[in-house]
């Protein structure tokens, strides 16, 4: 190893020699050809300059060239290239050239101009304008504010139908987002103004996809602006809108329907019909403006535009919230035109004359019905179509419950339907009441002749039910359970049950009468039910019309009671009472609590007779006789 | 028979439409009643309520000519009271007494005291100031009102003044106020009018208000309570006349009579044709209950204001009438002569 050393060091050595002599005839080359190149460089650097200067004085016609060419670009190239020169020198030795080149570029920056305000080019070529007039210095930013200008100029005339998206990259980005923005917004206030004019679904969903292919492509170009989010916003609100303006047209179209009973009708047919007509228009508004409505949701639902896709949770929502808004508003309505609120209506009405009286209590009625119709049919068939379209979603959370709740609607539909079916009632109660009253508060009984006829109330009476009969068949259905009637069965007048309390009444003398009538019926009420005469209401004809016999004569017995009978007083009133006993089980369903009724009053009068001798009965059968007699005289149709 | 009854029962024996608290006895709660009866003898029971609660015992049984349509006791004598009477054709009116000792006697007879003997129609009823001391007296007939000075000293009752309301009205009632001696409700057919009795001139009315009976607040002034055939119950401020500021349903046919509790006066009695007794919350003050409703979006609606239905009556229940001295107590007198006395003092608002 030690031999390697030494001889690498010989090595080393000689190798040292070999670079120091290769190294000292580089040196000696270099500098033999030194001055050949500097000579070379500097025709290199002449030559150079030289062609620059070619480039300058061929720039004019160049220029003009591009501009030809329309080849802007390459024109704004090569003059920016040549103006360092032309600053340094372009006042001595190329002024001509200058001169030249700035007309052609005055030019070019005209076409750029005309370029970037001209709506027909497309839009990157007016970007490309845009740089290029940066480029050349252009005071770009008052150019900014023409097109500026001009764009607002232009959104005032906006039609909805053309589409004008501008993309520019100037760089005043606040003012154009806030431009674009209001783009936006007056998009969708003209959509609003559509909406408040009722516009149809598909045009809505035509306007709205428009609007959405402009957002997305601005959206490209100009992220900052955040415009989806924008716009999403806005669309909820007119979508919310939307949702709104279909509730309240549907409140209007009922309303509208029912509104019809305030036309005057001109004879009693026309009356009738229009009653019913009301009905199945009212109900025809409600199920099938319901029907309409939910049909336009779901398809808006089905709708893949991606700004309806985002709100569909929303929607879901709203249409809920709106059904639910939309029944309560139509409960409220329906107690306003019933007069409920009002509480000056029913006297004013009365002022009015009977004709709209009248109408008032038909309205009633054909409310009531109204009522119990949304209760039965119209929600549960809403409720059936919001489960299989709009369940699940929704942005409301567990704990608040779904905002459409079926079951509370048909609660309040109940309530106002048996609300309104009562009111009737007692309207109608009401008005017979005052004939009672008159009947019974005139004459003076205690000095009352004998009973030549049956009184003329009763005719009167028998009308005012008559018409409440086919008030009542119009709207209401009929029961179920028909009554077997008595009359049906053995085809007399009287009632076949045999009544032991009546026949004693007629043997026993007056003093004792009294007393044992006392206890009579004491005992009779104790095994009737006292509940017969105040028994629910349901919504059907016969227990409408029953109720209101049976509340005509309470009414009769609280007169009877305040009043003071000679003997042929007692004797008048039995004789009507005999002869409204067939009609009036004919037209009340309840016979029993009828008959029982009817006793009450023979009853109360007896009561309050100072001498009660009841007629013979060969006399009252001839006088009711007559009475018929000369009804069907009168009436010869019936 | 019926479900259970929770009151007192006593029958009179005859039927009867009168009763009346006798506010002036204040060692007992005690009532009187009149039957109604056209043929037999007619008669006036003094009924107290036994300490306990649990009976009803006859205290005095005195008869009286004529029936008997309207009875009202003496607010500052217990022996004294007013009844109007007919007999078919004619119509009277008297102040009676029921004479001391009468316990003792065998069939003690009511002193007439003085005959309100003016009258020429068809006498309605008789009004005592129920706030106070006076000799004066209200009578009410169907065209009249008359202010009498009542001196049971010389046994007289002389006419003050009169005021006739007109041919075309008829009065059927009314009530006095008991905030101002000057100031009495009389219904008509289809208002309620308000006197002044100094002037005898009408000075306000509620009009379009059919009233069969009228019960004005003791406890707070210009609030007055009717009971109306077809519209139930309305309670009414006298300074804002055009719309009552509660209503309440009333009953399934008419109700009759209508009374406020002297001293809860949110309680009120109804008396109805349809055999019932109904007692309800309904709070004098206008602004608290329609606002507050409407604020509030809970499901459940409005509270209900009847408390209570007593329904243990066999027919219409006319004669209605708080205690004074117990105003927990009410008695009540259904036309076939029971008196049900019942106690409502699990419906008492808490003070």
């Amino acid at each position: 190893m030690k031999n390697n050393i030494v001889g690498m060091e010989t090595n080393m050595e000689q190798l040292l020699d070999k670079i120091m002599s290769v190294q000292s005839r580089s040196d000696r080359v270099n500098t033999s050809l030194l001055e050949k190149r500097e000579h070379i460089e500097k025709l290199h650097r002449t030559r150079n300059l030289l062609r620059k200067v070619q480039f300058i004085y061929d720039l004019p016609s160049r220029l003009g060239k591009c501009i030809k060419s329309e080849a802007y670009a390459d024109a704004v190239k090569f003059f920016t290239g040549a103006t360092p020169i032309f600053k340094a020198y372009g006042d001595s030795s190329f002024h001509d050239c200058k001169r030249a080149s700035e007309e052609a570029m005055s030019i070019v920056t005209k076409k750029l101009q005309e370029k970037l305000f001209s709506d027909s080019e497309p839009t990157n070529e007016r970007a490309e304008a845009v740089l290029l007039l940066k480029q050349l210095d252009f005071p770009v930013d008052s150019l900014k504010a023409k097109l500026l200008g001009n764009l607002e100029h232009f959104l005032v005339d906006l039609q909805l139908e053309s589409r004008e998206a501008v993309t520019t990259t100037l760089n005043s980005e606040n003012q154009l987002i806030e431009l674009a923005q209001e783009l936006f917004t007056r998009h969708f206030e003209t959509i609003q103004q559509h909406i408040k004019k009722k516009v149809s679904l598909s045009d809505l969903l035509a306007m709205l996809r428009t609007i959405w292919i402009d957002v997305t492509e601005m959206d490209k170009v100009l992220p900052e602006a955040a415009l989806p989010d924008f716009s999403l916003k806005a669309a909820q609100n007119a979508v919310k809108q939307y949702v709104s303006s279909i509730f309240s047209h549907l409140l209007n179209s009922v309303s509208e329907a029912l509104s019809v009973v305030h036309i005057t009708p001109k004879g009693r047919m026309e009356e009738e019909c229009s009653l019913q007509a009301v009905l199945e228009a009212g109900k025809k508004a409600v199920i099938q403006g319901s029907m309409d409505a939910l049909l336009n949701f779901r398809q808006m639902l089905d709708d893949n535009l991606e700004l309806l896709v985002k709100l569909r949770d929303l929607i879901i929502d709203w249409v809920q919230e709106g059904f639910q808004e939309f029944f309560r508003s139509l409960e409220n309505h329906f107690l306003l035109l019933s007069g409920r609120n009002n509480l000056t209506s029913q006297d004013q009405g009365s002022m009015d004359g009977t004709q709209g009286d009248k109408m008032l209590m038909g309205l009633v009625l054909v409310l009531a019905q109204l009522s119990i119709f949304v209760e039965q049919n119209a929600i549960p068939r809403i409720t059936e179509e919001i489960a299989a379209s709009f369940s699940g979603g929704g942005v409301r959370g567990y704990e608040h419950g779904p905002p459409f709740v079926p079951g509370e609607i048909c609660r309040m539909f109940r309530a106002a339907g048996e609300k309104f079916l009562q009111l009737y009632i007692n309207m109608k109660t009401q008005k017979i009441s005052v004939l009672l009253k008159k009947r019974f508060t005139t004459p003076n009984w205690i000095k009352h002749k004998e009973p030549r006829e049956v009184h003329m109330f009763v005719d009167l009476f028998l009308q005012e039910l008559e018409a409440i009969g086919t008030e009542v068949k119009q709207i209401l259905p009929q029961g179920l359970i028909r009554k077997h009637r008595r009359s049906d069965s053995n085809g007399s007048t009287t009632s076949s049950r045999s009544n032991p309390l009546r026949e004693d009444k007629m043997t026993r003398s007056n003093t004792q009468r009294a007393r044992s009538q006392l206890l009579e019926t004491h005992l009779a009420k104790l095994f009737k039910q006292k509940m017969e005469i105040f028994t629910k209401v349901e919504f059907t004809q016969e227990s409408v019309l029953s109720t209101i016999v049976k509340l005509c004569l309470k009414s009769l017995q609280e007169f009877i009671r305040m009043q003071t009978f000679n003997r042929s007083g007692f004797q008048q009133i039995q004789l009507d009472i005999q002869f409204l006993r067939a009609p009036l089980k004919e037209i009340g369903e309840d016979e029993a609590a009828i008959d029982f009724l009817l006793d009450e009053v023979i009853v109360a009068t007896a009561e309050r007779s100072i001498d009660p001798v009841p007629l013979e009965p060969a006399i009252l059968e001839r006088l009711i006789q007559v009475k018929l007699a000369k009804s069907r005289e009168q009436n010869p149709s019936s | 028979m019926q479900g259970g009854s929770t009151g007192v029962g006593y029958g009179l024996k005859y039927q009867a439409r009168c009763i009346v608290d006798v506010k002036a006895d204040t060692d007992h709660t005690s009532f009187i009643a009149g039957t109604l009866s056209l043929k037999e003898e007619n008669e006036v029971h003094l009924i107290r309520l036994s300490s306990a609660g649990t009976e009803l015992i006859c205290e005095g049984l005195f008869s009286h000519p004529n029936e008997i349509w309207d009875l009202s006791s003496c607010p500052y004598n217990p022996r004294i009271f007013s009844t109007v009477f007919s007999s078919g054709e004619s119509y009277g009116a008297a102040v009676w007494q029921i004479p001391e000792l009468y316990g003792q006697s065998n069939s003690p007879q009511l002193e007439q005291l003085a005959s309100l003997d003016a009258h020429t129609c068809k006498i309605k009823c008789i009004l005592w100031w129920p706030s106070g001391r006076t000799d004066k007296l209200i009578s009410i007939d169907e065209r009249n009102i008359f202010l009498w000075r009542l001196d049971s000293a010389k046994k007289t009752a002389k006419v003050q003044s009169q005021e006739t309301v007109g041919m075309l009205h008829s009065f059927s009632g009314g009530a006095w106020d008991p905030h101002d001696q000057n100031a009495v409700a009389a219904t008509c057919d289809s208002s309620i009018q308000f006197w002044d009795i100094r002037m005898m001139k009408k000075t306000n009315s509620i009009e379009h208000a059919h009233a069969r009976n009228v019960d004005y607040n003791t406890k707070k002034q210009n609030i007055i309570v009717s009971a109306e055939d077809e519209s139930g119950i309305r309670i009414w401020d006298l300074r804002m006349p055009k719309i009552p500021i509660r209503e309440l349903p009333g009953h399934a046919h008419w109700t009759w009579a209508v009374r406020v509790n002297p001293e809860y006066d949110e309680l009120i009695l109804s008396a109805g044709t349809d055999s019932a007794v109904n007692l309800w919350f309904a709070s004098a003050t206008s602004s608290e209950d329609s606002k507050s409703e409407s604020l509030l979006e809970s499901p459940t609606r409005k509270v209900d204001p009847l408390l209570n239905s007593y329904n243990d009556y066999e027919d219409s229940v006319y004669g209605l009438a708080w205690s004074s001295r117990e105003p927990w107590i009410f008695a009540s007198l259904s036309y076939d002569g029971r008196v049900v006395v019942e106690s409502v003092k699990s419906y008492l608002p808490r003070r």
